[in-house]
């Protein structure tokens, strides 16, 4: 699957108003289908680091767009057990290195595809494997690096929460074995992260930003401890700092004085529902401003109208649309960005 | 990754001609070729200069290729192991170079071990202007300095970390945002501050308020600025008395700053800041009055309403006034029993004023209203 970003743009269809912008599903499902025909684009060879999450991004889109079989089953089984690592972590693509972040990818992948089974018989006892992977990276702090060199970021600790979360190895889930991670230490990360605004950053002292606020809310989500970390009053707070992400233009920025983003409409507005405060923005202008984003004439969406299109924002755009309850679209999870049916099935 | 901000292309140009396709082609063929011999150099443990070298090759045309640099730094760790391991009597000494270290009271692996960490980082400098929201650069950046620290004596880490400090002061000063460079900065300063025992806060506060008067946007340096004051206040070992001086002149600072521009939603946020710390029920909120009593509480809530009051003059299409007006009389509401300061009539007439210029957050505005039983 291609990363590169076009070949079209987002933008609006000549002579149409915006009260007429449709959302151009069969259109979004053939380009993604088209994304692993562009080899003979350098752009595709230089992003093969984001190939396993390219596969993730149009995969869930294609979920949401009610087109779960648009790419071969047993292509993406075979490409995604193509990156197992002997770590029992993934890599991005075949021959890169194991990472928390592909592992998290590649686990979605695969419970969206109900592809353990076929991995069962390549690494006996699989997911206990990719769920001590996933753990061993846990630090003293209670967070977790990014793989063996260390860097830490709140992104890995929400992906190693969800990745144990869907293998069923949250020490909620086996309530009679000994936990695989230190829960209490890494929801108290998070709370180190949290400023006076409400919102969250990257580490203890760094600035807040939605990025960051997402993988924040999304870990203590998971961990169900939304409500006692937080509260009525906290919520309040961090809904304000939210809220006013949304610029006239409808579609929300990351940080305060920053453009607008069809991705970080995905991480504030995903936030907002999971603390529900969702309705403290304009949704019609939301949709509005994502449906602007799409290609109506080669499918795809961008980060703003006008920019070149890719799966990476098309994915957000499309789970966007869902969460606003755009019609026709199944129904997204705001912490797993993959749909509800699929993630109602984790055990509690 | 995903294309940001990358402008529309015409249909026209979208359509290549077949000596386009021919180049790309050749340019595939030969990254590919690149990306094999290192991947290939990699599994035959073959960690010479060339591969090294040639990792640099490819990380040029693609610093977004973290195995690489996970390669480079295995290559560089096998490095250093042997030049620790060879120790003063080996075989393959420079006179040169042994004088140098002896000069420098290093040991020759330590003297080895600097000057291949210096080169790299040199190397990553064009890397970081050209792709200065690339992780996997800074990344590496931070891996090389604690390495370094942990195989030299500290005069010399400490100087390689203050050219960190510099190097990072001028990324911020083409991107005064970039989230990567204040996070680098953070680390750096920790880092310095760890190796000399003594602290930076002054001097980074100071940087903060230069920050700010070159861009009264700038959140990023008035964040960091917020961080910075609980550490200062504590440094100094302030009084009761000088906290309350120092608090005063932070909102003369921003009060000037609002009257300047007060549409800018970063300023509204220090204020917030600030007015956080006299709010109780915030347990984000950073400590900057010692004691902060109820009375204190009381006094600078009055003073800032009767402040925000008086912005509206000439600014009364800026919602952020009527939001910080509502919000900061809600809280003197509740500290204040015997309150004479506002009245319901003003509370429900900034609330109309909001919901008029503030239509999108429409939803929240009317859970305020029932909050404050309006």
């Amino acid at each position: 699957m291609s990363l590169a970003a076009g070949p079209g743009r987002g933008h609006v269809a000549v002579g149409q108003l915006p009260e007429e912008l449709k959302l151009v599903v069969d259109k979004h499902v053939a380009y993604i289908q088209s994304l692993d025909t562009r080899k003979d684009e350098l752009e595709y060879h230089l992003t093969e680091h984001l190939r396993i999450g390219g596969i993730y991004w149009g995969l869930t889109a294609l979920h949401l767009l009610g087109h779960p079989d648009a790419l071969p089953r047993e292509g993406l089984i075979d490409y995604v057990l193509s990156c197992l690592c002997e770590s029992g972590g993934f890599g991005a693509a075949p021959g890169h290195d194991a990472h928390i972040l592909y592992t998290g990818y590649s686990v979605q992948i695969l419970t969206m595809i109900d592809g353990f089974g076929a991995l069962e018989e390549r690494l006996p006892d699989c997911k206990q494997k990719i769920a001590r992977f996933v753990a061993s990276h846990q630090q003293p702090d209670g967070t977790f690096a990014g793989d063996e060199w260390g860097e830490i970021d709140t992104r890995f600790l929400f992906s190693a929460l969800y990745t144990l979360s869907l293998l069923g190895y949250l020490p909620h889930q086996r309530p009679s074995e000994p936990p695989l991670i230190n829960l209490p230490a890494a929801t108290a990360y998070i709370k180190a992260c949290q400023n006076f605004d409400g919102a969250f950053g990257v580490s203890p002292g760094a600035e807040s930003h939605s990025g960051q606020v997402f993988t924040c809310v999304g870990a203590l989500y998971i961990a169900g401890e939304l409500d006692s970390y937080l509260g009525e009053e906290g919520k309040d707070r961090l809904g304000a700092w939210l809220s006013e992400r949304q610029l006239p233009s409808g579609g929300l920025n990351g940080r305060p004085e920053k453009l607008v983003d069809v991705c970080y409409s995905w991480w504030v507005m995903s936030s907002m529902a999971m603390i529900g405060r969702l309705h403290w923005i304009d949704k019609a202008k939301l949709t509005a401003f994502i449906l602007q984003c799409q290609d109506p004439d080669e499918g795809g969406m961008a980060d703003r109208p006008g920019d070149m299109v890719d799966v990476f924002h098309t994915v957000f755009g499309v789970a966007g649309l869902s969460l606003l309850g755009y019609p026709g679209l199944v129904e997204v999870d705001p912490a797993y960005c993959m749909p509800r049916h699929i993630t109602a099935q984790i055990s509690k | 990754m995903a294309s940001h901000g990358i402008p529309r292309v015409s249909g026209a140009s979208l359509d290549k001609s077949e000596q386009a396709k021919q180049k790309e082609r050749k340019q595939i063929d030969q990254y590919k070729a690149l990306e094999s011999e290192v991947t290939d150099r990699i599994k035959a443990r073959d960690y010479s200069n060339a591969t090294f070298q040639a990792t640099s090759k490819l990380l040029s045309q693609n610093p977004e290729y973290y195995t690489i640099w996970n390669h480079r730094r295995r290559l560089l760790q096998d490095v250093f192991a042997r030049e620790l391991a060879t120790g003063p009597s080996g075989p393959l000494i420079d006179e040169t170079d042994a004088a140098a270290a002896q000069k420098a009271g290093l040991t020759l692996a330590q003297h080895e071990i600097a000057l291949l960490v210096k080169e790299d980082l040199l190397f990553l400098i064009p890397l970081l202007k050209q792709y200065p929201k690339c992780y996997w650069i800074w990344n590496h950046r931070s891996w090389l300095l604690s390495t370094a620290t942990q195989h030299l004596p500290v005069h010399n880490s400490s100087e390689l970390w203050q050219g960190e400090l510099g190097l990072v002061t001028k990324m911020l000063s083409l991107d005064s945002r970039n989230f990567h460079g204040w996070g680098y900065r953070r680390q750096v300063v920790k880092e310095i501050e760890q190796l000399n025992g003594s602290s930076m806060a002054e001097s980074e506060f100071t940087y903060t308020t230069k920050m700010v008067e070159t861009n009264l946007s700038n959140f990023s340096a008035w964040h960091n600025r917020s961080q910075l004051i609980p550490r200062i206040l504590s440094d100094r070992q302030a009084s009761s008395k000088q906290r309350q001086t120092f608090f005063d002149s932070e909102f003369e600072l921003i009060t000037r700053a609002l009257y300047t521009d007060p549409y800018d939603q970063s300023l509204w946020f220090y204020h917030q800041y600030l007015m956080a710390t006299l709010d109780a029920s915030n347990d984000q909120a950073l400590p900057i009055l010692d004691p902060c009593t109820n009375t204190g509480r009381v006094d600078y809530l009055e003073r800032e309403i009767d402040s925000i009051k008086e912005m509206l003059e000439g600014a009364e299409d800026c919602k952020y006034i009527y939001q910080a007006l509502l919000e900061y009389s809600s809280r003197y509401i509740e500290v204040e029993a015997g309150n004479k300061k506002v009245s319901t009539v003003e509370l429900r007439e900034w609330l109309d004023e909001l919901r008029k210029l503030d239509p999108l957050r429409a939803g929240r505005w009317r859970d305020w209203q029932e909050q404050l039983k309006l």
